[in-house]
């Protein structure tokens, strides 16, 4: 049982994603970036290194993400409710789709450097594989 | 006995920088962590015209294989190819099995038929996508054996695109619908580029970086989780030939300061033509815009809500292309008044 948003909950979400080969192949894979996750005033950097992910850790400051996740907290607990529901994030509820539902993005950035922006788009498999195996965490809000 | 009196053995003495001992690291032997010793110098300026694998002897009185004409560094090099060709790599998918074709089920007949539109167009784009670049290869000495490397990934990439789009559109009572012509010209016309950076620039930034954001706003048009899988997928590969541009610019503007005019003058030529001509299909091309605006509206009934969503979706694209070019190094033109691309975002977003 974790709590989001926490650094145990990160914690419990990557042993099983670094736990699981599955999460490697189709279309995941190597990897490395800097997510950054923002729930509401809450914010967190998760380290993505190759085929782990490394480390997760709380923060006051953004800007060392390549890129960085913001949805209100009731927003994150509609999609992990989604994601825990049906094993996965199902039609609406992807990182992808959510980015593009909002006017304003999901997926931003302190610094503006597109280059470093675009890893949302190049990693967003496994980044999707990522929240997806929070499905197998017991989550409390 | 005699015949070990025979033997030659002078190749024995023709060889590389010996005694080297490349470790792996976290991601296994990685192309990274073989640049030790003189295997990892690039030259600036290669005279190998003979096939040699970078760091190995030279063979006296060889022939010439290739015409390399792509033999300067800063024509080709970027900073990261090492790392973009192991990604490359890692992160290949298959569209046989790793799409769930099967989550596939009967659409209405406008839906399907849009589909098999767009499916139709993106399949004569990515034969483009691959074919340029594939040209490309052969003209680069193997001295620059990194970015050739990722070349040929992205051609693999480019295949695989291909044949998915091919695959959805022959997949749910549709089929193939008729060629757009879309790349007949401008994107056609990348393959007449005389230099890997004007190849590049408009490939890589301007065309790719176009098409990633209709890969992207592909799961917007999905109607199944098999399309949103392919899109997504697709995307990722495309994310990664967009990178590749970049760092090439980048590296180019950095090392060789002299070529900027000429490479202002390919983003004028890309600005006015592939973000804003036909051959985009977020932009006036009749065929595969109307298809999107009926896939994003949800049918032909709902057109108007659908195109509003194109010029969301066509408002991002040029945002995106703006900050890539920035990044890339040229973001000036977008302040001294060169570039109408903000002019255009600001008409996309009236």
């Amino acid at each position: 049982m974790a709590k989001f948003p926490s650094v145990a909950w990160f914690d419990a979400v990557r042993n099983v994603f670094n736990s699981d080969d599955k999460y490697q192949g189709a279309g995941g894979g190597k990897c490395d970036c800097i997510l950054g996750v923002k729930v509401g005033k809450d914010e967190f950097l998760v380290t993505f290194e190759g085929f782990e992910v490394v480390q997760a850790e709380k923060t006051k400051n953004l800007g060392a993400a390549d890129f960085f996740l913001e949805m209100a907290p009731a927003d994150w607990k509609e999609m992990l409710k989604d994601i825990a529901a049906n094993d996965g994030a199902t039609l609406h509820y992807t990182l992808n789709t959510l980015d593009l539902d909002r006017e304003e993005g999901l997926s931003h950035s302190l610094h503006g450097d597109q280059y470093r922006e675009d890893l949302f788009f190049r990693y967003n498999q496994t980044i999707q594989f990522f929240f997806d195996a929070s499905a197998r965490v017991k989550t409390t809000y | 006995m005699s015949d070990t009196l025979d033997m030659q053995l002078d190749w024995m003495d023709r060889q590389g920088e010996w005694g080297t001992q490349a470790s792996p690291g976290k991601q296994g032997l990685t192309l990274a962590d073989i640049q030790v010793g003189d295997y990892g110098e690039t030259p600036e300026h290669s005279d190998n015209m003979t096939g040699r694998p970078r760091g190995a002897g030279a063979r006296p009185d060889s022939y010439r294989i290739g015409g390399y004409s792509v033999r300067s560094k800063h024509e080709i090099w970027l900073d990261n190819a090492s790392f973009l060709y192991e990604e490359a790599l890692q992160r290949q998918w298959s569209s046989a099995t790793d799409v769930p074709w099967d989550t596939i089920e009967p659409l209405p007949d406008d839906i399907e038929q849009a589909e098999c539109q767009l499916a139709t167009f993106l399949t004569e784009v990515e034969f483009v996508a691959g074919d340029v670049p594939a040209r490309w290869i052969s003209q680069t000495t193997p001295d620059y054996f990194e970015p050739r490397n990722v070349l040929l990934a992205q051609i693999m990439d480019e295949a695989r695109h291909m044949d998915v789009f091919r695959k959805r559109a022959l997949a749910n009572g549709g089929g193939l619908m008729g060629a757009t012509g879309g790349t007949a010209g401008v994107v056609g016309s990348i393959d007449l580029a005389r230099d890997f950076t004007e190849m590049s620039s408009r490939l890589h930034i301007s065309g790719e970086g176009a098409v990633l954001t209709i890969f992207r706003m592909g799961e917007m048009m999905a109607y199944n989780d098999a399309e949103k899988m392919m899109y997504r997928l697709c995307a990722q590969d495309e994310a990664r030939h967009v990178a590749f541009g970049v760092m090439h610019m980048r590296y180019m503007s950095e090392t060789a300061p002299e070529r900027r005019e000429e490479i202002e003058c390919y983003l004028d030529e890309a600005e006015r033509q592939i973000l804003a001509g036909s051959q985009n299909p977020a932009g006036a091309q009749a065929e595969s815009s109307e298809s999107m605006a009926i896939l994003l509206g949800g049918g032909k009934d709902k057109y108007d809500e659908g195109v509003n969503k194109l010029i969301a979706i066509r408002r991002r694209q040029l945002q995106e292309y703006l900050k890539r070019v920035r990044s890339a190094g040229f973001g000036d033109r977008f302040d001294n008044g060169r570039s109408p691309i903000k002019d255009m975002i600001a008409a996309a977003a009236a």
